[in-house]
């Protein structure tokens, strides 16, 4: 909702995004996200009760981001609930484990929802989780980035672990929201996601010919 | 919006001329009009209205009639729905009464109205309402620039009035309707000069107060709005969460453990406020009773794990909630947050977040089924039809009463166990120091036969005075000192004092005196244990002798003694028997 709520000011403003993780359970969704607010992993001193729902506040190029990290649950029976999660995001990070190739097959799985679902809007990364584990590969380097690259999404290495690739892939994400905002603010705002274009739709339509109950606004 | 920027238009142009052609019903009969009729007078209202609210009417009737035996067929069976099902039609009636209320009083109160045309609408306003009022205004008055606060107040009560007259349209309308006034009024606030200088944050605060005295006002007429579907769909979930009232935690994965009293309360805790969720007016509110839902899941979710809880707990444990929670009225509140709450909040801010998840449970178990319990189907089938119960399920279908009872009586059971064992170990402990006492009396008394000891007695201080105080009589007077004279003679004599008895007391002192040679012996009887050397002075000049100690004789030392010692022996005794 950032072009809707805060964007449409431009420089004055916070730009809000909102960005979800999805992914396999067990890909390190969680710990990857843990890095990033905090930069801890496994610690017993991490102060967040819950890492579902963080906030992160960027300054990228003297604008003021603020990143709102949903995470997902990745379980499978969990799959069908994804559009209302990913309803009016800003971004996505699709992570998997490099050293399972399953969880890969899961990333292509939502790439093609996501697209179906929210068009271009958003902006995708793709994340393969778990470098440090790379004696262990699974998936490929060549294969994972060209397919990122066929799809539009950028392709990230990255260790929760080691803390290696994360402050790139959250910086590239941002700007790219960024871009994506500015662009569409630019485009004389064609609304940012589908719910709210439709709605501004039948306003203009249902309030035109709708003098009856004018006398007393 | 471009209607409320020409109903703005409007505004500003009857605040400096009105024309009587504005006054005049909107349908030219030549009467005035009135704006709670829309602009009409008051008989064309009736026209144009009553009609379109007859056909309201009927139409809710025939839709009801047909919904009914439906409903009903769902019902049969479980007794309780059957209390919600009532509750149900009651609604329904009491909002056909209001709406025929409001029309009456529309109609009673119209000849007042008519010099007036900006009145307080008719209905009463109820407290909440009145609270929140207060608080905006309040808030108004803090901001310190008059025009602004006149202005936003302008603008918020017209559109109340404005959705208050357009009850009667579809809910998807009244949503635009309010979702296009947070939009314009955001962009005033940012745009219109009156509030230039605004910092954000001053924004922010009144889009929350608009936000909340709006909808705080507004509920009674779109909470639930008779044109939807929402409470088919309250009564739907309802029983779903009802009929899968055997799920438990295990077989949804989560972590919890039920038994621990700590996380108990926090559960607790957790349900209360879910179930809160209905008692609340203003999105604001709602969306903060599901937060505290939240914040009390992750606490248990803490409790149970290493770590923060990440969205693969939390979800499993909200749907768990929710299945214990049956919360009342659960689709009506999520359809009223989505379509009346600013969608900034309800998007991006943790609120969001967590009312996200919970339409996420509130989907996942409209949708549950063998796969997603990862159950075979026939067991599910069973689960559902109430033919079997799950393993581990045990105590969940007790009520609520029932499971108390059987905590109870296990407590008063251990209470009782606890309660015997004190018992025996007090007789024991009883059996033990009798034992104890008999031993040691046994102890005592052979070391005493080993060992016989004689008390000796102790030295006592003895008064001889006291022993003689009675007969003092007898002993002979003190003596006076004697004046002898260097020459030799005795200038006075002292005679023998006998006793009354005439016997010589024995104890008399001798004085001898013995003065250059001559021995001077006193004429008065000798002791024999008398010595006389010690009276024998050097210089022989003077010479006093007192009396001696007496009782030398008379008593032996021995026989004083006797009565002490049988007292003594006789307390030894007495310790012994005490011990």
């Amino acid at each position: 909702m950032a072009s809707v709520g805060g964007g449409a000011t431009g420089g004055g403003r916070n730009l809000n995004f909102k960005v979800v993780l999805l992914g396999e359970g067990c890909v390190g969704k969680t710990s990857l996200v843990l890095r990033y607010v905090e930069n801890k992993f496994n610690d017993k001193h991490i102060t967040t009760l819950q890492a579902s729902f963080l906030n992160k506040k960027l300054n990228i190029g003297g604008k003021r981001v603020n990143l709102a990290i949903w995470d997902t649950a990745g379980q499978e029976r969990f799959h069908a609930l994804g559009p209302i999660y990913y309803r009016d995001s800003n971004g996505a990070i699709l992570v998997y484990d490099i050293t399972d190739e399953d969880s890969f097959q899961k990333v292509k799985n939502w790439v093609k929802e996501l697209r179906r679902m929210l068009g271009q809007d958003v902006c995708l990364c793709i994340a393969g989780n778990k470098t440090d584990l790379e004696k262990n590969r699974n998936v490929t380097v060549e294969e994972a980035e060209s397919y990122a690259a066929s799809v539009g999404a950028k392709h990230f290495h990255t260790s929760a672990k080691m803390g290696r690739g994360i402050e790139e892939l959250f910086l590239d994400l941002s700007k790219n929201m960024i871009e994506k905002s500015e662009e569409s603010v630019s485009k004389g705002r064609p609304g940012s996601t589908n719910r709210k274009s439709q709605v501004l739709v039948v306003d203009d339509s249902t309030e035109l010919p709708a003098p009856k109950s004018g006398c007393c606004g | 919006m471009i209607k409320m920027l020409a109903t703005n238009g409007q505004n500003k142009k009857k605040t400096f001329h009105l024309d009587e052609t504005d006054l005049l019903c909107k349908n030219g009969c030549g009467f005035y009009g009135n704006p709670a009729w829309q602009g009409f007078c008051s008989k064309c209202y009736r026209e144009v209205y009553q009609t379109a609210r007859q056909a309201q009417m009927q139409h809710d009737a025939a839709k009801e009639a047909s919904q009914t035996p439906g409903v009903i067929k769902k019902v049969t069976g479980l007794a309780d729905v059957k209390a919600s099902f009532s509750r149900f039609e009651e609604k329904k009636t009491q909002q056909v009464n209001k709406r025929s209320n409001t029309f009456k009083s529309f109609l009673r109160k119209t000849p007042n109205k008519e010099n007036q045309p900006l009145v307080k609408e008719p209905r009463r306003i109820s407290a909440e309402s009145q609270k929140i009022g207060g608080e905006f205004a309040e808030f108004l008055k803090s901001m310190k620039r008059k025009p602004a606060a006149v202005e936003i107040s302008k603008l918020v009560r017209g559109f109340i009035e404005r959705i208050q007259h357009n009850q009667e349209l579809a809910i998807d309308d009244l949503s635009e309707m309010v979702q296009d006034f947070y939009t314009s009024l955001s962009e005033k606030l940012n745009c219109l000069p009156v509030f230039k200088g605004f910092n954000p944050d001053v924004i922010d605060k009144v889009m929350d107060y608009t936000e909340r005295y709006i909808l705080t006002r507004l509920y009674p007429s779109i909470f639930c709005h008779p044109s939807t579907n929402d409470e088919e769909r309250d009564l739907g979930i309802q029983n779903r969460i009802r009929s899968l009232h055997w799920i438990t935690a295990a077989q949804l994965d989560t972590l919890i453990n039920e038994n621990d009293p700590a996380i108990r309360h926090e559960l607790d805790s957790a349900i209360t406020d879910i179930i809160e969720l209905d008692s609340k007016r203003a999105t604001q509110d709602k969306l903060q009773c599901v937060v505290s839902c939240s914040k009390h899941i992750f606490e248990v979710l803490r409790q149970s794990k290493q770590g923060p809880a990440s969205a693969d707990e939390f979800l499993p444990a909200l749907i768990y909630i929710v299945l214990k929670a049956n919360p009342p009225l659960l689709q009506s509140n999520i359809q009223y947050i989505t379509r009346f709450a600013n969608p900034t909040r309800l998007m991006s801010g943790e609120e969001g977040y967590y009312f996200t998840n919970l339409c996420c449970a509130v989907s996942f178990v409209e949708g549950i089924n063998a796969e997603s319990l990862n159950i075979s189907q026939t067991d599910f089938d069973r689960y559902m039809s109430g033919e079997a119960v799950p393993p581990g399920s045990g105590n969940e279908q007790l009520c609520k009463g029932l499971q108390l009872m059987y905590e109870n009586l296990r407590e008063l059971a251990e209470l009782r166990q606890r309660q015997e064992k004190v018992m025996a170990e007090a007789l024991q402990l009883q059996a033990d120091m009798n034992e104890f006492k008999e031993d040691f009396i046994k102890q005592v008394d052979r070391t005493k036969e080993n060992n016989p000891w004689m008390v000796r007695p102790r030295k006592v201080k003895v008064d001889p005075d006291a022993e003689l105080s009675g007969n003092n009589s007898n002993l002979p007077s003190p003596l006076t000192p004697l004046r002898v004279h260097l020459d030799g003679s005795v200038v006075q004599q002292e005679c023998n004092q006998g006793g009354p008895d005439g016997e010589v007391e024995e104890m008399a002192v001798d004085v001898s005196i013995l003065v250059d040679g001559v021995n001077v012996v006193n004429n008065s009887v000798l002791d024999s244990k008398s010595d006389i050397d010690d009276m024998l002075l050097g210089d022989g000049r003077f010479l006093e002798v007192g009396a001696p100690v007496p009782g030398e004789d008379s008593a032996g030392a021995g026989g004083m003694w006797e009565p002490n010692q049988g007292t003594l022996s006789g307390s030894m005794e007495m310790e012994q028997g005490s011990g």
